[in-house]
This record gives C-alpha cells, sequence and structure tokens, in this order.
C-alpha cells in the first residue's frame, strides 16, 4: 500500500532526518520508514490512522494522553504509539478490542469533566476530541458530571484575537509545548498539581499581560476550543482556504487564507510552506482587519490642489486626469521632469510594471524603490564582493549553522517566524555573537547556551567587522584552500595587507566601538572556529553613512574564514518589507533593469528595447533623495507612488514635505489615505494582497504566489491600474492576467528564465536563480563559484572607516537609533487599523537610567527630541537595554515624527538614509512639537476633504 | 547637515572619495570614484557636479576634483 505524503495531514510526530531505512509490520501492512520514526508516524504514514490527542507532527512526542496506545508483539502493555520508535521486524497491533476498551476508557474520564456544549461550541466541526471520541466510539459516560470539574472556570478573553476558555482544556500541553518548541516564547506552563494542573500564561497573568507574543501557535496547537480565535467565534468555522503568502515582513510565509464565501475567517500558517513550515506571528496570523477597515479608499479621486477637497471620480477619468497632466508637464519641462516609485508591498509583477511605465512609457529611468531607504547597500555591497544582490541561503540553513552572529538585526521582533527557528537552533547549542547598541530580545532566549553581545556604539560597525576579521587573519584563522580556490588573488592579497595593519586591531578599536578588545578577539575566534558560522544582518548594518562597507566587510569575514556555500553558513541579509528583494530583483532602481543589468550595457537595454518596443535611456535616473531635491529646485513635477508612504518613512520629515508640496502632480496607489497621499492630486485605490493575484520574493530569494482570495475593494487589482495609466499616455500594455507579466520578466531576466505560474504551482515556491543551470532553483548559492568577473571568483573588498559626519557634541549629547517592534509594521497604516494597537498605540523614546536620571525623566514623562534637523515630542521609558548615550525609538505612527529628527546624511554608495545615527538632545517638555501640531491640522483638514469627496459623491448618487 | 541640493552632491562625491581612500594614488582614488559616478548618478547630478567644479571647486577633494574633472570633460566631449 504505497501512500503519498500529504503535507495537510498531521502524521502525529516529527519526521526523522535519518537516511537508515527499517521494515515493519503494522496490522499486517509491511511498512519501511527511517529509522527514529514513531510508530504513530510510520503507521499515519500509511493511512493507518491511531486515535490521538496530545500529540502533534509539529511537536515532539509528549505521550500523555495514552488514547494512542498500541500492542506490539514481544512486549508488554500498552505502550504508546507516539513515544515509540520503529524497530526492524516489529509487529504492531493498532485496533483491537482491549485497545478498544482502553482508548474508551480514557476518552470517558477526559469527557467526565468537559462541557457538553458541542452545538454550540465555536469548534463544532474543527474539533479533534470530538473527533476522537466518535473514533473511540464513546457512548455513555458513567460518571456523570456531579463531581468535582473545572467546568465553572473563568474564561480569558484579554487577547485581542482568541480567547483562553479552561472550562474546556483537556491539560494535553499542546499549547504549552507549541509556545516552547514552534515560538521558543516559554510563555505558557502548567500550573498546579494533579487534579488542580491548568495552563496558565506567564505567572498565571491574563493572556495580554504575560510574555505571551501572540503568534498563535498555542491556538492552532489546541485540539478543542479553550485556544480560539475570536473570528471563528463571531463568524463560525470557514468552509473553503486558498494558500497565499503573507504581506508583512521579508519572511514571507505561506498561509491558508480560511474563508466564508468572500469573507476572510482566519489566516492559519500552512504546514507546506518552505519558508514558515507552519508557524506565524501577530501580525501575519491575526493583523489582518485593515484589509476591510472603514479607511479604505474605495473609489478614485482627484483634486486640482492640495488644499482642495477630493471628488470623487471614475477609473477612466481618474487616470485620463493623471496621464493628461504628466504629458502636460513633460511638454512644459522636458522627458525628465517626472517619475515613479515602485513597492516593495506590491507584487513582482506590478513592481515590474511600473518600472516598465517609468522606462518606456515616461521614456526616462527616473524610477526607485523604498529598499533605497532600507537594502540598497545590501545590492551594492554583495554585488561588489559575490556578484549577487542577494542573501545566500535559505532560512532553513539556521539548523545546520554552529555559530550565528546576528549584526544590527532584531529577528523576534522584526522577522519573528524566523527568529522563532534561530531560538531553536540556539537553543540546541549553537552559540550566538550579537553585535547591536541594544540588548535584543535573542540575548534573552530561554535556554540560550553560549552567547556573547557586542555593544557598539552607533556607527562604528565597519571598525567592529574590520576588528573581527583582523584577528582572523592575524590570529590564522583563515581558510586558506577556500580562499585559494574561491577568492581573486589580487583583492585578496590588497585586503590582507589592509586588514593585517595594526589599527584594525580590537585594542586599537576600542575606543572607537566601546567594546572591550578581549570580547572582540573571543567573538572573532568563537565565529573562525565553528564548524558552520553564519551571519545574519538587518538595516542596523544598511542604514548607515557607511552601510556599504560594513555589507562589503560582512562578505569579507565569510570570505575569510570559508563560510560560504554549503549549509549552516553564509550571508544572510533579514529584508523588512515582504517583497524588497522582489523589488530589487525587478528593476525598481533607477540604473538597473530587471535582474540587475545595468541600463548602460547595451546588449541587455537593446533586450528590453526589441520586447518593449521602444528606446530606452542608458543613463541611470534619479534616486529618491534626488527626486526630492529636483521637485524643490523646479526640475522635477511629477510623481507615481504606487504602495509606499514617503512623507513618513524618509528621513528628514520637513525637507520631503516641501519637495511632494513643490510638485504639480503626485499619483498616489493605495490602499489609504497615507501620509504621501495628503500631498497628492490624483488617489487611486490600491487592493491587498488579498484582492489580487501575484508573487513576492521573500529575504532568501523565495518567490511565492500570492492568490486572490476576494474581489478588490475598488474593482482593480494593482497592476491593472499601472497598465490603465500606460495606455492612457499611450504607451500599450496588454496583459489579462499577472501569469503573462511573470512570462515577460522569464524572458528578460536571466535569474528567472524557468519561473512561471505553472511552475510555481507545481512546486510551492522556487528561489532564483532558477533558469537552465538550476531549474529546480537555487536554495543555496555560490556553492561552485560566483557570478562574478570571468574566473568566478569572489572579491575581497578593502573596507575603510570613515566615520559618520553625524557625531554627539556638547549641543546634541545623544545618538538616537530607529527601529521596529513586533506588532507593527513599517509606517504603520495597515497594522494600526488592526487590533495590534493593544501592544504598542504610540511610539515610545527608550532612554538609559543614567541619561534619563541626569535629565530628571522618569518613565511616562512627555520629551522633547532635538536633533539638527527639527524637535519631536515623545513619551519617554527608561529602559536597562540601552547603553547610556544612545536612546532609540520607532516610527510606526505618523504623528510620531520620527523622521522629522533624521538627517539626510547617507550610504556613501546608495544614499540610503543614515537613520541608526543621529545626534539629539532630550530634555522634559509640557507639549507637542511645531511639526507636530501642523500635522494635527494638516491630517484633520485632509480627511476632511476626503470625507467631503464620500458625501458629495453620495449626494449625486 | 547639508542644505543645498550643490552642497548635497560635492558632499557625496567627497564622501565616496573618502569611502575608497585605500584604492591608492589620488588618481586611482579618482578611477574608482569616476565609475561610481558614471554607474550610478542620474544625468542631472552629474551637471550639477560639473557646474560645481566650475563655480565652487576649491569643496572638492583631491581625488573628486580629478574625477569631477574627467567627468566634465567627457561630457565637453560628447556636447
Amino acid at each position: 500500500m504505497l501512500q503519498h505524503f500529504d503535507p495537510n495531514k498531521d502524521y502525529g510526530t516529527p519526521a526523522s532526518v535519518s537516511e537508515k531505512m527499517v521494515t515493519l509490520e503494522i496490522d499486517g501492512v509491511e511498512v519501511t520508514v527511517p529509522e527514529g520514526t514513531s510508530v504513530m508516524r510510520a503507521a499515519a504514514l500509511h493511512d493507518i490512522n491511531i486515535p490521538k490527542l496530545c500529540a502533534s507532527d509539529n511537536l515532539e512526542a509528549f505521550g500523555s494522553c495514552r488514547i494512542c496506545a498500541v500492542q506490539i508483539e514481544g512486549r508488554r502493555g500498552t505502550p504508546a504509539s507516539c513515544t515509540t520508535p520503529v524497530d526492524a521486524g516489529m509487529k504492531v497491533t493498532t485496533q483491537n478490542d482491549k485497545l478498544a476498551k482502553l482508548r474508551r476508557n480514557i476518552m470517558e474520564l477526559y469527557i467526565s469533566d468537559h462541557p457538553l456544549d458541542c452545538l454550540t461550541c465555536p469548534a463544532n466541526g474543527d474539533c479533534e476530541l470530538q473527533d476522537m471520541a466518535g473514533a473511540v466510539g464513546l457512548r455513555e459516560v458513567r460518571y456523570g458530571f456531579d463531581g468535582d470539574n473545572h467546568l465553572d472556570s473563568k474564561k480569558d478573553q484579554s487577547n485581542p484575537y482568541f480567547t483562553f476558555d479552561p472550562s474546556k482544556c483537556i491539560v494535553c500541553s499542546r499549547c504549552v509545548r507549541a509556545c516552547e518548541e514552534v515560538q521558543g516564547t516559554f510563555a505558557l506552563t502548567i500550573d498546579g498539581r494533579g487534579f488542580d494542573s491548568k495552563v496558565a500564561a506567564g505567572q498565571d497573568e491574563q493572556f495580554l499581560d504575560s510574555e505571551c507574543v501572540s503568534c498563535g501557535a498555542c491556538v492552532q496547537a489546541c485540539p478543542t476550543s479553550t485556544l480560539m480565535e475570536k473570528s471563528v467565534i463571531d463568524m463560525g468555522v470557514p468552509e473553503h482556504s486558498v494558500t497565499t503568502t503573507c504581506a508583512y515582513c521579508g519572511v514571507g510565509c505561506s498561509f491558508k487564507a480560511e474563508m466564508k464565501g468572500d469573507q476572510l475567517v482566519r489566516m492559519v500558517p500552512a504546514k507546506e510552506g518552505d519558508a514558515n513550515h507552519g508557524h506565524s506571528c501577530v501580525k501575519g496570523r491575526f493583523a489582518f482587519g485593515y484589509a476591510t477597515h472603514k479607511d479604505r479608499i474605495k473609489a478614485p479621486m482627484i483634486r486640482d490642489s492640495i488644499d482642495q477637497p477630493w471628488k470623487e471620480v471614475s477609473w477612466e477619468e481618474a487616470i485620463g486626469f493623471a496621464a493628461k497632466r504628466l504629458k502636460d508637464i513633460q511638454a512644459q519641462y522636458g522627458r525628465e521632469s517626472i517619475g515613479g516609485i515602485t513597492s516593495s508591498r506590491c507584487t513582482n509583477e506590478e513592481t515590474y510594471l511600473v518600472q516598465k511605465l517609468v522606462r518606456a512609457a515616461f521614456g526616462n529611468n527616473n524610477t526607485d524603490t523604498c529598499a533605497r531607504v532600507c537594502h540598497s547597500p545590501t545590492g551594492y555591497g554583495l554585488k561588489q564582493t559575490l556578484g549577487e544582490s542577494a542573501g545566500t541561503q535559505t532560512f532553513d540553513s539556521v539548523m545546520h549553522s554552529d555559530c550565528i552572529l546576528v549584526i544590527g538585526a532584531n529577528p523576534t521582533d522584526a522577522h519573528p517566524v524566523f527568529g522563532s527557528m534561530m531560538r531553536r537552533r540556539l537553543r540546541e547549542g549553537a552559540s550566538l555573537i550579537v553585535m547591536d547598541p541594544r540588548e535584543i530580545d535573542l540575548l534573552n532566549t530561554p535556554h540560550l547556551g553560549d552567547a556573547s553581545h557586542l555593544p557598539l556604539r552607533p556607527g562604528t560597525n565597519v571598525a567592529m567587522v574590520n576588528a573581527l576579521a583582523h584577528v582572523v587573519v592575524t590570529e590564522g584563522y583563515e581558510d586558506k584552500e577556500f580562499i585559494a580556490a574561491r577568492c581573486e588573488g589580487d583583492a585578496y592579497a590588497k585586503w590582507r595587507e589592509f586588514i593585517i595593519e595594526e589599527r584594525h586591531a580590537p585594542e586599537n578599536v576600542e575606543e572607537i566601538t566601546g567594546v572591550k578588545a578581549e570580547k572582540v578577539r573571543a567573538a572573532a575566534r568563537k565565529f573562525a572556529t565553528a564548524k558552520n558560522s553564519s551571519i545574519y544582518y538587518g538595516l542596523g548594518v544598511t542604514e548607515h553613512s557607511q552601510g556599504s562597507t560594513t555589507v562589503m566587510g560582512i562578505a569579507n569575514l565569510a570570505l575569510a574564514t570559508g563560510n560560504i556555500g554549503r549549509e549552516g553558513v553564509g550571508v544572510n541579509p533579514l529584508r523588512g518589507q515582504n517583497n524588497v528583494q522582489g523589488s530589487c530583483d525587478m528593476g525598481s532602481f533607477p540604473h538597473e533593469l530587471p535582474g540587475y543589468q545595468h541600463v548602460a550595457n547595451d546588449e541587455a537595454r537593446t533586450k528590453f528595447e526589441k520586447v518593449w518596443g521602444v528606446q530606452l535611456d542608458n543613463e541611470p535616473g534619479l534616486r529618491i533623495p534626488n527626486m526630492f531635491d529636483a521637485a524643490l529646485s523646479g526640475d522635477f513635477r511629477a510623481l507615481y507612488v504606487q504602495g509606499e508612504d514617503i512623507a513618513q518613512s524618509d528621513p528628514n520629515t520637513q525637507h520631503v514635505e516641501a519637495a511632494l508640496s513643490a510638485l504639480d502632480c503626485l499619483i498616489v496607489q493605495d490602499i489609504f489615505l497615507n501620509e504621501t497621499a495628503k500631498f497628492a492630486h490624483v488617489l487611486l485605490p490600491g487592493s491587498t494582497f488579498l484582492e489580487k493575484n501575484g508573487t513576492f520574493t521573500n529575504a532568501e530569494r523565495r518567490i511565492n504566489r500570492v492568490r486572490k482570495v476576494m474581489a478588490p475593494i475598488a474593482g482593480k487589482e494593482d497592476w491593472e491600474v499601472t497598465v490603465d495609466l500606460a495606455n492612457a499616455l499611450g504607451y500599450p500594455m496588454n496583459y489579462s492576467h499577472p501569469s503573462e507579466i511573470m512570462d515577460e520578466i522569464a524572458q528578460l531576466t536571466p535569474s528567472f528564465v524557468s519561473v512561471s505560474y505553472d511552475r510555481l504551482d507545481e512546486h510551492g515556491s522556487l528561489q532564483w536563480p532558477c533558469n537552465e543551470d538550476f531549474p529546480m532553483g537555487s536554495p543555496i548559492m555560490h556553492t561552485v563559484d560566483f557570478p562574478i568577473g570571468d574566473a568566478g571568483k569572489a572579491v575581497f573588498a578593502v573596507t575603510e572607516f570613515v566615520p559618520t559626519t553625524e557625531r554627539a557634541n556638547r549641543r546634541f549629547p545623544l545618538l538616537l537609533t530607529t527601529g521596529r517592534i513586533l506588532s507593527q509594521y513599517n509606517v504603520g497604516a495597515q497594522t494600526r487599523r488592526t487590533d495590534n494597537q493593544a501592544w504598542h498605540d504610540e511610539d515610545i523614546l527608550d532612554i538609559h537610567p543614567h541619561d534619563a536620571e541626569e535629565r530628571g525623566i522618569k518613565t511616562g514623562d512627555w520629551l522633547g527630541i532635538t536633533s539638527r534637523a527639527g524637535q519631536t515630542v515623545l513619551r519617554a521609558r527608561v529602559a536597562e537595554r540601552m547603553q547610556p548615550g544612545v536612546v532609540y525609538t520607532t516610527f510606526h505612527h505618523p504623528g510620531s515624527g520620527a523622521n522629522v529628527i533624521t538627517t539626510n546624511n547617507s550610504d556613501w554608495a546608495t544614499n540610503c538614509p543614515e537613520y541608526k545615527v543621529t545626534a539629539v538632545q532630550v530634555e522634559k517638555v509640557s507639549q507637542p512639537s511645531e511639526w507636530q501640531k501642523n500635522f494635527q491640522d494638516n491630517h484633520e483638514r485632509q480627511y476632511e476633504f476626503l470625507r467631503g469627496s464620500a458625501s458629495s459623491a453620495d449626494a449625486v448618487k | 547637515m547639508f542644505h543645498t541640493e550643490e552642497e548635497s552632491i560635492v558632499t557625496m562625491i567627497n564622501h565616496i572619495a573618502q569611502n575608497n581612500v585605500s584604492a591608492g594614488s589620488e588618481s586611482e582614488v579618482a578611477d574608482v570614484v569616476e565609475n561610481h559616478i558614471i554607474k550610478f548618478w542620474s544625468r542631472r547630478m552629474k551637471n550639477i557636479l560639473v557646474e560645481q567644479l566650475e563655480s565652487n571647486g576649491e569643496q572638492l577633494e583631491p581625488a573628486s576634483k580629478i574625477a569631477a574633472e574627467r567627468i566634465a570633460a567627457k561630457a565637453h566631449a560628447s556636447a
């Protein structure tokens, strides 16, 4: 009997990775499975389904419910099949009278302390306890219901997304184990003993008050309705599902969108998801309410000036209005007076179309993307050294790492599902080195072993990475064989000469970084001597004036120690938004066509010209900051922005606002009236990821399908709007489905040649490069050679440390660094319109106790934060995790004005803003800043303009 | 912090030169700067650089100046 593996089925215990096979007999059927497989799983793989309650194949076997008892020839008793590994020649019986009686007796005990309200229970039809009662043939409960029980236990409804009803709990510990094994938070426990045993959050607190991060792994693990989504309680059990990809961070989790008609009931992480393996975070699983929020823009709108109310119009009128303005502006001010910004939140197909629109229909290369302000140094730095602008590994690769170096990243907040995987590997014994000004939560991982924190001063990454490499080389830890075989010799010799200079020694760098030399040496030795060492980094690397240099320094470190080209190693940029990798791949940058083909490369450009039917400019266009400067000088007059909120996310807000105000025509395509849209003349309704088809590419280069589960709220998917605009401008675009756009991408992009919707549907996902050389994609890159130079050898880069000009002084004595938190996402436009507000409804300034005491600051005080760029006011939180002299805030709420104070300093190679270093002074104040007062006034005025448009449209109707 | 687009252009080219000082002599650093600007800067940025070379050249560091002069020469040649 041959059964195919069904990823949706629960096989009871995890798969064994053993390559040795074992043959046994179960109910007379001969089965062969990997050694280490449980009897339960071996049976389930052959469709012999043993009843179970406490077992689940995403958790280690626990053996507490005993429902899965079996008999094994030659062995005493009735062992639990979940905790019993297979043995060669074993003969297992899973069903007979004795086992049936045993299972019924166990089930009878469970049900004697369980409410019999199945018909009104929210889990009715989706309850494992109910299923198992049926499976074991329970017909009566002889004990009655009058004895001691837990039926009156109080429900905890504190979490905005799920309830905890202890009266329905069977204490199987699945939730507790999911919190530990899957999520790694250890927020749940079994409190009490014997009959008093109960599941408790934290120190027997309400869920919302505990350290629970609301990932929902416990809800998914619960076999009853003890832990239950509130949306299911409200709407009932879903009736169909569609597999799609999360639109939050760069992990790119696969989900089953579980539906009732066109209503989304819940998001369940897909077990077969190659990036997330059935896990999720609070954003992906629960924070989807924004899609149906009342603030959604439901019709196109236009206005002549930003001081006027919006006028609701038809799609045809809005597109016609936009096209006419663009054409008139180009006629008056020239071809280069307009441009566009693609979105890292939109699909690959949409991003591709926007840059195509700019290059082919606008006739210039003034296209850029928000990757400019996050990971553009990754693109530059990795291309220079490794030849490809992308991370080298899969997420799963971390499970083979023995030493994990995390630089300027906070995975448990910003990439939570990968953070959980990393924590699992740390619990298994991998060592951890964190290079970050703050003590990030990863350092507080329960059961963490060998870990060290290098709390360097903001802006000193290059000095630190150079110091680590100096130790590697001068103490003889280089992987000489790897370097000789895989790296370009002259560049290596030059770099080696540079890095061994005494000025890079940890003892000489100590004064710059503030980290003790011995600690740096120990970290370098640990990294260099582990069998597999990997580097993970985030925006704490890129968002500096030397971001590109640090990226190259990271590549140098990996190359020098031979940690490239196999499982467990590599250079891994953790991309911020869902499709940052994709938006870069799709040619959003002004100097590169899709697939990182330079616009000045005649061969590449000619290929595009032939397919697109136009002549293309061979000079790079404007980057986002250049667009702002050109707008202020009057040379740049119109901008099409799809799905980005540059007015909130870009630095030096007052400069950005002045530039946007100077435009003659700003076209914003978004799902809400975001901050940028307040400066717009045309507002085109966007569609959420639930309302369209396409693909996202995550941080591991994995191309995942986005599938439409409901109709677009305003009638058009985002790609259709770009097509309409192109056609209105006189440049024909004819696509009937995003799959046709992907076919064009594959035709023009060497790394996407073998990508198509059919192949994605067949394989689930594919990691580029995916072409003739790698038809099944490339989970790990650079295994044989590097796509650089004729010889395919990696290039060491000399990484001079040039300190930022943004320095603390007497007037601005503190350094501000900005970042993200778990419950909110980027500018917060989506998550602020969900119940995630329960965790973070305002941006807070974290300050070290010493700095707080010096200024008489207490938690909760209002603080004025002043930099060379501006001033804003935030509430204070005194936090030990900060180092003295450094303050921190997030930028999720527009009224916070976090970017009013960030400066226009930027990375030397890519102009990525230096968000991570701003010299500031902090003092107690009693009222909002001037900018905040103006912001509030404008916010109210612009919303009034929006409400006016809706009421006038109603009146017309 | 800089305040005008012209200041920004001068700051940026000097910044590129500073970060590539290890390339060698002033001329070799200028090679890197020139290639970087040709590859990544827009036509408009290059034009402002050429204007700055003529009106504000003393703000350019030596390697930046050499690179800017080469870019200006190419611009004049192709004009």
